[in-house]
């Protein structure tokens, strides 16, 4: 560890060391990221011939990490603009699974709904979702984040923590402390085909179906658009930003607006994917979603994605080889692991943190 | 509560802290009246009250704080997987200190009861120092793959190192030892019971009488605080303190970083070490139940609500979120809404109340409750508005 | 002068407790002056007793504890908190807090004392988690009261039978003396049960899985040993991580073990709804088996956000109380409880509350005036024989384990909620 005293001042005098330390850092990362998969690959093709089972792992944990992509862009946002990890933005998806569930219920929609009825039921629950968790997320920051902009860095993390509590305490209130089921409105578990021996079942089709096109229009949405701008602007310097005459306070409301209503819409996803909701699923969220904003470099949305689909995949494979009970040992020691080899992360931008 | 009404008795005004705001000699005094407050306050209550149970808690919690304090307070790590330590600390009685491995016998300065039962029965200064040396190896190793990162990746690297230890918490049980017939831990089964502690020359500890745990722990307590301030003011304090202010700053400056980053996460991690063996005993069992990731954000709340990086402000924080957290929620909210003729359940809020507590009082007082007083300065500083005098004055 | 006192404290403090114990003693020797205690019954016995219950109220197991609360107040309003002629005043402890949202050890041992504190509590109602009781059951042992868990199942808590450790269940009873006891059977039967259950079935591989609690590991446990000694095969046991997203990957690690069957060993609130509804979409041929911890309406009703249908009608369950409907103290009960809180369908834990308040009431009753004490009452308690309850007939056993081993199979019934199908005699 003796490479780790300073910052990063190469010395001059251990050449041959360097380039092995290049060599690791530069594959050292993709072996480690690839370990897994490749081990039970081979163990399946020595112990079944064909790679089904491994594909099977690997899609579904795609499929599965979308989800969590789709929470850590919001989580990432948030960290990229005010450098703060929210972590009532797990909550905040909780509450948008748990608006979505109950608006089902307010409209009728069950399992005997036609397909029209479902479709346009179904968009003014993610239309609902998205707005009732986007205006909480700006609430928030409001109530929790602003008056504490001066204050001391560490403080909003309790803010957020006391936040998170509260919204749990809101949850628990309202479906009580068991998991709960809710209608299993598109039959997520029918399957729709088999290719390759994968099983491809409704909700994956509905989780990758809505996760990209969401994540590409908010990519482009922040990297084209004059907001999307100011939002970059006002997280790489905000007194700079406002000296261009960009509107920090609204900048930031936008962007806690646009990382809530995504977490809205994950929630209605994982209501229809998962069809189980429960006052604790948030919190397990904002963790995934925190370790995959990590992951991919915090504060970087492509980042975001890719910490997420990882994550997912990981999960998947470890569920059904390793025990359920280790998963989050192992997603948990791959992230440290990334940390090592990459200490900004898989895509990471120098942030001001950073840099 | 007690303990906290000094606090209200000296209505400082508002950017005053303990430290920077009294007099030398005022501070003292008041220092020297808390402590004799403190060992008194048992004879006042009875031997095996709630609230005696809850300070004895609330103390173990002082020490917890003051230990991550110097982690995140002193040296700006922010560590969000302290419980690692509470971890360690803890099966250092359950390993060291209990029937846990039914097939060993060994007896080092024990006596009486437990030299019939089954497993490995140290004496509690022994484990002490086991959880404090296992505690330090886990800070150093924990802290190794931080050192190139900075700031919330710092975060994000020890909340995985909490995980992963809790992990192995709840599935030790299946993890096999290679001898005899034992496991790694006793799982959500938890270990139960540990020893009752046994020091030189006293009785052995009972869970029928709380005074004597409540005097160790409060020795404990001062022992931590002459040694956390000792720290603080010593080259290796001001070098954590140079760290947090400017790492590259502190490290063109001649400030080796490693080793001052490592020793700050094994003193931290070794102080944990000490709470969570005192925590098994006196709780009388190891559980991974306790283990949790909610209980690093419970400590990290303390000190940041406290004031980070203040020692009074650390302690004052957790002996009020603790006593919050045990005290005042279950045992006194709860027959609120009953005197009040209303018919629900204040438990079913217990969660809500929490959070809005940490909220508002964060919301109020920013800079915690007794800022440090370098801070203190830098906010103000910092803020540039008009109440700058207080440069000055601090 | 800091040492001196805490050491004479040390020592007056046991002698205050002897002391208690033995303003105990006068009343055990009323009692044995008369044998059959019921029998003192002419001149009725007065006097105020207290009876405490020590449950996780806050977070997830709440709606449980809270079930368990209501049952004990039925029996108690029912009683007009009278056992006799002893008015019996109960209170409710939390032995959780806010911030583990879980039970917590200095709760637990802080309800414990503050009960052994108490000179008229004669009985403790608790505790919901096993591994919580581990810690209450040495302090009150200490000082003598009865505890009555009607939740915990663990094994070792009264028995050295297979599935407990080494040591269990003498340390956790200091004096020696037996102050424990519960209402719920142990593991074991309930292991049995489904066991038995699933053979007769004609299940022939089946997959486990466990949510890593007390509960679950040890049911799962005693389900694999019970499965060896019938001659089942016992693909794999899984423990499952609670709070995981789903688990398709669990399921299909069953599908490729080519499981037929499939039972979870733990509860509702730890995963359990989604399990079942990932294992039925990856196995659809596979039967599903559950035990009591999911054997509810909270999990079967897909009215009251329970499994879907179609899962529902794979499913069946083990409980240990028989059909309610069959009897008149069940029916009673079914009758009272609907009146109080406007439900007819109880959860369990409903009833194991009331039944732990209906046994201290009645306990009291036939001690007659040493059940104002705790030496009586706990005398009594392990003298209970042949008790008609909500739970079937049954005796308290020298360890403290209710006799019953009769297990209810249910099904979930067209309204969604349980449904009484037969009764599994465990082969054992």
């Amino acid at each position: 560890m003796a490479t780790t005293d300073a910052p990063p001042l190469p010395s001059a005098a251990a050449p041959a060391r360097n380039i092995f330390a290049e060599l690791l850092s530069k594959y050292g990362l993709f072996a480690v990221l690839l370990a897994l998969p490749v081990f039970y690959g081979i163990k399946d093709l020595r112990d079944q011939g064909d790679l089904s089972p491994l594909a099977t792992n690997i899609f579904q944990g795609l499929s599965n990490g979308s989800i969590w992509a789709l929470i850590a862009v919001g989580y990432t946002l948030v960290y990229g603009i005010i450098e703060l990890i929210n972590f009532a933005h797990g909550e905040n998806f909780m509450i948008g699974s748990f608006v979505s569930a109950g608006l089902w219920g307010t409209l009728g929609l069950t399992l005997a709904t036609g397909p029209l009825g479902l479709v346009l039921g179904l968009l003014l629950t993610l239309i609902v979702a998205m707005v009732t968790c986007g205006s909480l997320n700006v609430m928030i920051e409001k109530v929790a984040y602003r008056p504490l902009r001066s204050a001391p860095k560490l403080a909003p993390l309790i803010t957020a923590v006391g936040f998170s509590f509260i919204l749990q305490n809101v949850g628990l209130l309202w479906l009580g402390g068991s998991p709960a089921g809710v209608p299993d409105l598109l039959r997520a578990q029918d399957e729709v085909a088999t290719i390759i021996g994968i099983r491809v079942q409704r909700a994956d089709i509905l989780a990758i179906l809505v996760t990209i096109p969401l994540v590409i229009a908010m990519v482009t949405f922040i990297n084209k658009s004059r907001l999307g701008k100011a939002m970059r602007a006002t997280a790489q310097d905000p007194d700079a930003a406002r000296l261009q005459g960009i509107n920090v306070d609204t900048t930031i409301s936008l962007t806690f607006l646009i990382g809530g209503m995504l977490a809205g819409a994950a929630g209605l996803i994982y209501a229809l994917y998962q069809t189980t909701i429960w006052f604790f699923q948030g919190f397990q969220a904002g963790l995934i979603a925190f370790t995959a904003a990590v992951m991919g470099g915090i504060g970087n949305l492509k980042g975001a994605v890719l910490g997420g689909l990882i994550i997912g995949v990981i999960q998947q494979i470890s569920d059904s080889r390793i025990g359920s009970e280790w998963t989050p040992a192992i997603v948990f020691g791959y992230l440290v692991l990334v940390m090592v080899f990459r200490p900004q992360g898989l895509i990471g931008e120098e942030t001001r943190e950073a840099g | 509560m007690a303990v906290a009404s000094p606090a209200q008795s000296t209505p400082a005004p508002k950017r005053y802290s303990l430290e920077g705001g009294l007099p030398p000699v005022a501070g003292k005094v008041l220092f020297v009246a808390l402590a004799v407050f403190a060992v008194l306050l048992p004879l006042l209550l009875d031997p095996i009250s709630s609230l005696l149970s809850d300070c004895i808690i609330a103390l173990a919690f002082v020490i917890m704080a003051l230990g991550l304090n110097v982690v995140v307070g002193f040296a700006g790590l922010l560590d969000l997987g302290y419980v690692a330590f509470f971890a360690i600390g803890a099966y250092a009685v359950g390993w060291f200190a209990s029937g846990f491995f039914v097939d060993a016998n060994v007896y080092v300065g024990v006596s009486g009861f437990v030299l019939n039962l089954p497993g490995i029965h140290t004496n509690f200064l022994i484990v002490l120092l086991a959880a404090m040396i296992l505690c330090a190896i886990g800070g150093i190793l924990i802290g190794l793959p931080t050192l190139r990162l900075r700031g919330d990746y710092i975060a994000i690297v020890t909340l995985a190192f909490g995980e992963i230890i809790r992990v192995f918490a709840v599935n030790g049980d299946q993890i096999a030892l290679p001898f005899g017939d034992a496991n790694l831990t006793a799982g959500r089964q938890g270990i139960t019971p540990v020893d009752q502690i046994q020091l030189p020359f006293l009785p052995q500890f009972t869970q029928l009488d709380l005074r004597p745990w409540y005097w160790l722990v409060l020795a404990l307590v001062f022992v931590t605080l002459f040694v956390v301030i000792r720290l603080r003011d010593s080259r290796l304090g001001r070098a954590w303190i140079a760290i947090r202010e400017d790492e590259v700053a502190a490290a063109s400056m001649g400030v080796p970083l490693v080793k001052t980053k490592l020793y700050a996460y094994a003193v931290g991690a070794a102080i944990g070490g000490v709470s969570g063996a005192f925590q098994a005993s006196y709780l009388n069992t190891v559980n991974a139940d306790q283990f949790a990731f909610s209980f690093s954000i419970f400590v990290l709340a303390m000190i940041i609500l406290g004031g980070l990086g203040s020692v009074w402000g650390v302690v004052f924080g957790a002996v009020l979120l603790s006593f919050i957290n045990s005290y005042l929620i279950p045992d006194v909210l709860r027959t609120v809404p009953k005197s009040l003729g209303l018919e629900f359940e204040l438990t079913d809020l217990g969660f809500g109340i929490f959070g809005f507590l940490l909220l508002i009082v964060m919301v109020l007082r920013p800079e915690g409750l007794l800022p440090e007083k370098r801070r203190q300065i830098e906010l103000t500083e910092g803020v540039g508005t008009g109440e700058s005098t207080f440069e000055v004055r601090a | 002068m800091f040492i001196r006192s805490k050491a004479a404290l040390a020592f007056a403090i046991p002698a205050l407790v002897t002391g208690l114990a033995a303003c105990g003693d006068d009343g055990d020797t009323a009692a044995k002056s008369t044998p059959n205690a019921p029998a003192a019954g002419g001149g009725q016995a007065t006097g105020e007793v207290n009876v405490y219950s020590s449950l996780p109220l806050q977070g997830a197991s709440k709606d449980q504890t809270n079930a368990m609360v209501d049952g004990i107040k039925l029996a108690l309003e029912q009683a007009d908190s009278k056992a006799g002629g002893v008015t019996v005043k109960y209170e409710s402890l939390d032995d959780s807090t806010a911030q583990a949202g879980t039970w917590d050890p200095n709760q637990v041992a802080s309800n414990a004392r503050k009960v052994a504190q108490d000179r008229k509590a004669v009985a403790y109602i608790g505790e919901f988690n096993s591994g919580a009781s581990a810690l209450s059951i040495p302090i009150l042992n200490q000082v003598g009261i009865a505890q009555i868990s009607p939740a915990n199942t663990a094994v070792g808590l009264t028995t050295n039978e297979p599935g407990s450790e080494k040591g269990e269940p003498q340390k956790y009873q200091p004096t020696g003396k037996k102050t424990y006891s519960r209402i719920v059977p142990r593991d074991t039967i309930q292991g049995a049960a489904l066991v038995t259950q699933m053979k007769s079935d004609g299940c022939t591989k089946v997959g486990v899985a466990n949510d890593k609690e007390v509960y679950g590991a040890g049911l799962a446990r005693l389900i694999e040993i019970k499965a060896k000694e019938q001659n089942l095969t016992i693909t794999s046991n899984a423990g499952i991580q609670k709070d995981a997203a789903n688990f398709r990957g669990v399921a299909s690690k069953l599908k490729s073990e080519g499981a037929d069957c499939f039972v979870f060993a733990g509860v509702t609130a730890n995963g359990g709804i989604q399990i079942y509804k990932d294992v039925a979409a990856a196995l659809p041929d596979a039967k599903l088996y559950g035990p009591d911890g999911v054997c509810e309406s909270g999990f079967t009703n897909p009215e009251k956000k329970g499994i879907p249908e179609s899962v529902g009608k794979r499913f069946k369950c083990t409980v240990a109380t028989l059909d309610l409907t069959s009897y008149p103290g069940g029916q009673q009960f079914l009758k009272a409880f609907s009146e109080a809180y406007d439900e007819d369908n109880p959860d369990p834990y409903a009833i194991y509350g009331y039944e732990a308040m209906r046994l201290v009431l009645d306990t009291i009753e036939a001690a007659g005036q040493a059940g104002t004490t705790r030496e009586g009452f706990l005398a009594q308690l392990f003298k209970t024989k042949d008790r008609d309850s909500v739970l079937g007939t049954y005796s308290i056993d020298e360890n403290g384990d209710t006799t019953l081993t009769d297990y209810g199979l249910y099904t979930v019934g067209p309204d969604g909620d349980p449904k009484y199908e037969s009764t599994i005699k465990a082969a054992s």
